[in-house]
Parts: C-alpha cells; sequence; structure tokens
C-alpha cells in the first residue's frame, strides 16, 4: 500500500471521499474505489477493480471518457512511464504507377497500470480520448499479447 | 508582458522545429500568475475581466477561507494562521503563497464550539480527557438526542491530538488566482498521517 504514494502530494482517486465516519471506523486499508466501463464491449481488467494504484488518465479508474477512433497497434516501447509507443502500418495507393508502397506511423498512447507489464510486439487495442499530454490522444483499452520474430520496428502488419 | 499559451512555440515529436506564420493572437495570451499571499490582515481581490466578458478573481492577499470538515459535515469560516507544505515547490512554503493544494494551518476554534455545540464534549482538553461542556439546563429530548449522536460519531485520532494545539492541517482546494478564496477541507485518516510524515521530514 506504502508503495503508492510516490509522489509529494497524497495520491487518491478524485472523486472518493475516503474518511467518511464508516471508514474511519473501519480502520482496515480497503477503501473504496471508484471504476467504470468504457463501453464498446471492452472488458474492465480484473486489476482495475482490485488493485491500488492511482492514474488519473486511467479509462477504467481515472477521469477520462473514451471516445471517438478506435485503433490497433503493434507496441514497439514500453520504455516511458505508464505509456507506450505503438505502430500502425499502411498501404498508399500511388495512382500513376498502380501500386500499393508501405507507410507507417507511431502513436504514443498511455497505458494503465491495469493491465500488466506489457512487451514489443504485443497487439494492443487503444480508443481516442481528450489530449492527455503534448503528444498523447489514445488510451489503451485491451492488449493482446503476441510474439515477434526479429525486430518489431522491421516489421509490416497491416491491421 | 507577452506570456503566451500556444503551442506553435514548442517542437513537435519528431523534433522538428514548427515555422512560426501567425502573430501572437489574443486568445492565446496568458496573465501574471496571482501568489496569494497569507496576511494577518486585510484581504486584497481584484475583480478582473476575462474572455467572453466573464469575471475572474484574483486574490492577492487572504486571511481566511471556508473549511470543510468532511467526515461531520460541516463547513466553517476559519482564519488560516501559516502555510505549512506544498507539494511543488518549497519556496511556495517559504513565502506563504496561497494555492490549489497548499497544506496549511488553520484556527480550530469555529470547529471546537459546533462540536461542543453537537455533541456537548470539549475537544482538545489535556487533562480530562473529552470532559462535558457546562451543564446548561438540557432539555430530555436534547439529551437524548445528543446521546444518540456521540453513538454514531466517529472522530479521527490524530484529527482530535490537533484540537489540543488550537490547530487543524487543511488542503486548500479552490483556487485562489481563479476564484478570489482559499477554500478547502479538513485533513483526515490516511492523508494526514501522509502529511504530517511529509512535514516532519522537512522538518529535519
Amino acid at each position: 500500500m506504502a508503495d503508492l504514494q510516490t509522489q509529494r502530494a497524497y495520491q487518491k482517486q478524485e472523486g472518493i471521499f475516503q474518511n467518511s465516519k464508516k471508514l474511519l471506523a473501519k480502520k482496515t486499508s480497503k477503501g473504496v474505489r471508484y471504476w467504470k466501463e468504457v463501453g464498446l464491449g471492452f472488458k474492465v481488467p480484473k486489476d482495475a477493480v482490485e488493485g491500488n494504484y492511482i492514474d488519473k488518465k486511467c479509462p477504467f479508474t481515472g477521469n477520462v471518457s473514451v471516445r471517438g477512433a478506435i485503433l490497433k497497434g503493434i507496441v514497439i516501447s514500453t520504455k516511458m512511464t505508464r505509456t507506450i509507443i505503438i505502430r500502425r502500418d499502411y498501404l498508399h495507393y500511388v495512382a500513376k504507377y498502380n501500386r500499393y508502397e508501405k507507410r507507417h506511423r507511431n502513436v504514443p498512447v498511455h497505458i494503465s497500470p491495469a493491465f500488466g507489464p506489457v512487451n514489443e510486439g504485443d497487439i494492443v487495442v487503444c480508443g481516442q480520448c481528450r489530449p492527455l499530454s503534448k503528444t498523447v490522444r489514445f488510451n489503451v483499452l485491451k492488449v493482446i499479447p503476441n510474439e515477434i520474430i526479429g525486430n518489431v520496428r522491421k516489421q509490416f502488419v497491416l491491421f | 508582458m507577452g506570456i503566451s499559451r500556444d503551442s506553435r512555440h514548442k517542437r513537435r515529436l519528431t523534433g522538428g522545429r514548427m515555422p512560426i506564420h501567425k502573430k501572437k493572437r489574443a486568445f492565446e495570451k496568458g496573465r501574471q500568475a496571482a501568489m496569494t499571499k497569507l496576511v494577518s490582515g486585510e484581504k486584497r481581490v481584484r475583480r478582473i475581466r476575462v474572455r467572453g466578458g466573464n469575471f475572474k478573481f484574483r486574490a492577492l492577499r487572504l486571511s481566511e477561507g471556508n473549511i470543510s470538515w468532511g467526515s461531520q459535515g460541516v463547513a466553517k469560516k476559519s482564519k488560516i494562521v501559516e502555510v505549512v507544505y506544498h507539494p511543488s515547490n518549497n519556496e511556495l512554503v517559504r513565502t506563504k503563497t496561497l494555492t490549489r493544494g497548499v497544506i496549511v494551518q488553520v484556527d480550530a476554534t469555529p470547529f471546537k464550539q459546533w462540536y461542543a455545540k453537537k455533541y456537548n464534549v470539549e475537544l482538545g482538553q489535556k487533562k480530562k480527557k473529552d470532559a462535558p461542556v457546562e451543564q446548561t439546563k438540557k432539555s430530555k429530548s436534547l439529551i437524548k438526542k445528543l446521546e444518540q449522536r456521540t453513538k454514531e460519531n466517529v472522530i479521527d485520532q490524530l484529527v482530535q491530538e490537533q484540537f489540543a494545539n488550537q490547530r487543524l492541517l487543511v488542503r486548500i482546494t479552490s483556487r485562489p488566482g481563479q476564484s478570489g478564496r482559499a477554500d478547502g477541507y479538513i485533513l483526515e485518516g490516511k492523508e494526514l498521517e501522509f502529511y504530517i510524515k511529509k512535514i516532519e521530514q522537512k522538518k529535519k
């Protein structure tokens, strides 16, 4: 429980009142937890409901709503705290030659601590939300584990 | 001045520069921060006309705020005595600046009086533990009501101890530079323990 509070300000879920008389009397560490469904048929991970983490940008336990586009991509980098980079591949049609060329885009996506450790090569479904930072506008909704042979950044996987 | 809140001066995600093809616009302008100071005398609040014809109340000097006691469900206007901790910047504690999220010490007397009236108990008595107030004549129904209330009442141990010093730890939740007020809530439970620990660490 104590490893939750790593910041200088007390981390808690915004809308939950932790000090009602009932909770003060109980003296156990299990408090009330706020969680919500994101809609569109996505299941809420068990860790979001039972876990202890505090993440205001989590789609299940935080203050973001998922609306707009739903994207699928392959994870190429997990080095940032609570955010990953996914790669989306697509084909671009060149009319002069009647052919396609491969193109890709990297999208930074916020990932909630509810999803366990995500590895490079996993496939991820993410939903659009309001801007969470300078470049992040998407939030992970589902992780599909996947094995990739070779360098992730050199793969072309069309969804 | 010239504080602007545009994103055109920032680099792209790829690291590339953004070409500047527009001047700064009025809708992107920012204003100087309020840096509301804690003062023991007169308050000073300026009214600022903002975009759309609306008003913001920039508090420049404040001395009191409306403090709520969450678990009891009351709010009382109380004097803010001292700034004790700020999670973002220690400088703000030194200069006694009031912002949202700052931890302050607040005068406990309004809450003490309210508690005595509601539960007939003096908080913060050092020798006798929870000694009852002077016995004014009370009707039987009032006595019964008081007993019922005390039965259902729970008060945090750490909060009770603070009453002895006449000071309660409070977290400011309003934005003094926007609304002109310094309102907050009394810290209780785990949050109180957390901040007490932080303040002790700082003292060392």
